[in-house]
């Protein structure tokens, strides 16, 4: 591998650059006409437009990215994170023109992208899967059959359904009949479509996630977990590692999991395996994310890794000889994003006019903006990622709100301020939520 | 003073390195105005420092303060900027070609009268040859770029004028 052409932008985009450039690689950048100005473009070795601002029509166009590696001799593409990153067409394409695609082998990205597919792949390697009805259930009897079988309380849910319509939780059996008619009536109504699955509900679940490396040739390591459970709408605010309420054994029994079922499709590259865990410390598979995630770096910091160097290597064809790399110390990432956090967190694109970022010892700033760039309101609004390391997670706190008092950026609005809150609420401070935290969550406005 | 010819030096050098624009001297009936040359800096007032070295530590590294960004519209000021004169860009990445094959003539050469629809070039990306078609009537003044040269998305290609 020699040259290796970033299809992405943004704070990824500069992220997988520097990397390249420790390990002495040559680098493309490919940028849209709103992304001239861009670090990324600036830093790597050459750079090529391939269209203008909307996504459709630049990042997440195939046959320009292709070109740009065609034109650029590039060996090899990295994803990135979303965009292309787990579109197995893209990876296929990318075998088919001899460009090493980072990432796993286009069959692995289809399977772990079809939901009930991954589950069922997770559930035969052995790993505790939601349990549930298998797909719709037929009528009322299979539900309740499904439903004792899971164990109550259990969501009824339309296969249909979406935005929290045509669901039910059901605490116990003398209640199910009724709520699962109450379903199916407003399943028809809302989407054409009454059929409804069976899955036990997970009281009180927290995201907590374990990142694994595969070399595809039978080695699966895991680097610990991160938890992830503040969460507004279902996107990540804050992320840490290790997990307030994991202790070895819990840890090990995750990974261990996590890693059978990596071994099961033979994965090659960084994955991430989520999983919910329940006030009992139960935990269910979720999902497989087959790329390289945002919140990676509190992994890095804490295993004293560089995870993108592992893509590279074993997309190079290294096997993989360590064992597993457990967390030492604490991290925490908060992701700053241009938005008002006092106005519903709406949007706040514009220019930046004064832009200093934290240091200081354990303290990282991944970020992709300066002084005098101005955020474009077309991509997503994360505008940097704050990290600190520190030995235990009392410190780590410390530390981050120093940093975020550190943290000047004028011309927009940020989330600055509601992380600077969020790690003097006392039930953050103790460790102690899950994923609805953030719902009960209450921003005191500014003064 | 006198007319001294040292001092008069190292004036210069002072309003040189200050970055000011002007100094005037003046005594008894000496008067010596001494005038910088400004700077081509495209935010640089008459009498403003240059930004990124009277900025305090808050800005960001040098590099992207330092130069500002040269867009293809200025790189490209000289051709398709007369009147009557427009540019072809290129709708994607890929690898120019002049002519249809090889050893054929190019479609099109300077001085070449062109209609909307006739095309121009063809690029390449991905095996598809693409080929690009006029969108104005006019003659070929420039060809920009040269065969097999790869060529990226709103890179200038022809200048076609009136």
């Amino acid at each position: 591998m020699k040259k290796v052409l970033i299809a992405n932008r943004g704070e990824i985009a500069l992220r997988i650059i520097r990397t390249c450039r420790e390990m002495g690689l040559q680098t493309v950048a490919v940028y849209s006409t709103a992304d001239r100005d861009t670090l990324a473009v600036r830093f790597a070795d050459e750079a090529v437009c391939i269209g203008p601002a909307p996504s459709a029509q630049s990042y997440l166009k195939i046959p320009a990215i292709i070109a740009a590696a065609e034109v650029t001799g590039a060996d090899a593409v990295h994803p990135g994170y979303g965009f292309l990153s787990e579109n197995a067409e893209f990876a296929r394409i990318c075998d088919d023109h001899d460009l090493t695609f980072i990432g796993p082998k286009p069959e692995t990205i289809s399977k772990m992208g079809d939901k009930s597919v991954a589950k069922e792949t997770m559930r035969s390697a052995g790993v505790p899967v939601v349990p549930g009805s298998d797909g719709a259930v037929a009528d009322v009897k299979e539900g309740l059959a499904a439903a004792r079988e899971a164990g109550f309380p259990v969501m009824i849910k339309a296969s249909a359904g979406g935005g929290g319509r045509g669901m039910r939780m059901a605490r116990d059996e003398s209640e199910f009949e009724r709520l699962f008619v109450a379903a199916s009536t407003e399943a028809t109504n809302a989407f054409g479509d009454g059929r409804l699955y069976v899955e036990k509900f997970v009281e009180e679940p927290r995201h907590i996630e374990i990142q694994l490396v595969g070399d595809g040739q039978g080695t699966v390591v895991h680097f610990g977990e991160r938890e992830c459970s503040i969460q507004r709408r279902h996107q990540k605010l804050l992320e840490e590692a290790p997990s307030p309420i994991l202790d070895e054994d819990l840890r090990k029994r995750m990974g261990d999991a996590a890693i059978a079922g990596a071994l099961a499709v033979d994965y090659r590259g960084a994955g991430t395996v989520e999983f919910l865990v329940d006030k009992n410390r139960d935990f269910y598979f979720m999902e497989m994310n087959t790329r390289i995630q945002v919140e990676h770096p509190v992994t890095e910091e804490v295993t004293d890794t560089d995870l993108i160097e592992w893509q590279l290597r074993v997309a190079e064809g290294e096997t993989i000889t360590s064992g597993n790399h457990l967390p030492v110390g604490h991290s925490i990432e908060c992701r700053i994003n241009a938005e008002d956090p006092f106005r519903n967190f709406s949007p706040s694109p514009g220019k930046i006019t004064a832009f200093h970022s934290p240091k200081g010892r354990g303290v990282r700033c991944d970020t992709h903006v300066y002084a005098g760039y101005t955020v474009p309101p077309t991509y997503d609004s994360m505008i940097a990622k704050l990290i600190v390391r520190e030995t235990t997670r009392d410190r780590a706190i410390t530390k981050m709100l120093r940093a975020l008092d550190e943290f000047i950026i004028e011309g927009l609005k940020t989330t600055v301020p509601f992380h600077q809150q969020l790690l003097q609420d006392p039930r953050f401070l103790a460790g102690d939520f899950d994923t609805k935290f953030l719902e009960r969550f209450e921003l005191t406005q500014e003064g | 003073m006198d007319m001294d010819l040292d001092k008069i030096q190292r004036l210069l050098e002072i309003v040189a390195d200050s970055g000011m624009a002007e100094v005037k001297v003046e005594e008894g009936d000496f008067k010596l105005t001494v005038r910088a040359t400004p700077k081509v800096e495209a935010n640089s007032g008459p009498m403003m420092m240059a930004p990124p070295q009277a900025a305090p530590p808050p800005v960001a590294s040098a590099a992207p303060a330092a130069a500002p960004a040269s867009s293809p519209a200025s790189e490209a000021a000289e051709p398709g900027s007369g009147a009557d004169e427009s540019l072809v860009l290129a709708p994607i990445v890929g690898t120019f070609y002049a002519a249809p094959s090889p050893d054929a003539d190019p479609f099109v050469t300077v001085g070449d009268r062109v209609e909307v629809g006739q095309t121009l070039c063809i690029i390449e990306a991905m095996k598809l040859m693409n080929e690009i078609q006029a969108e104005e009537a006019g003659t070929v003044k420039q060809v920009l770029v040269q065969n097999a040269e790869p060529v990226e998305y709103d890179q200038p290609l022809f200048v076609i004028g009136q």
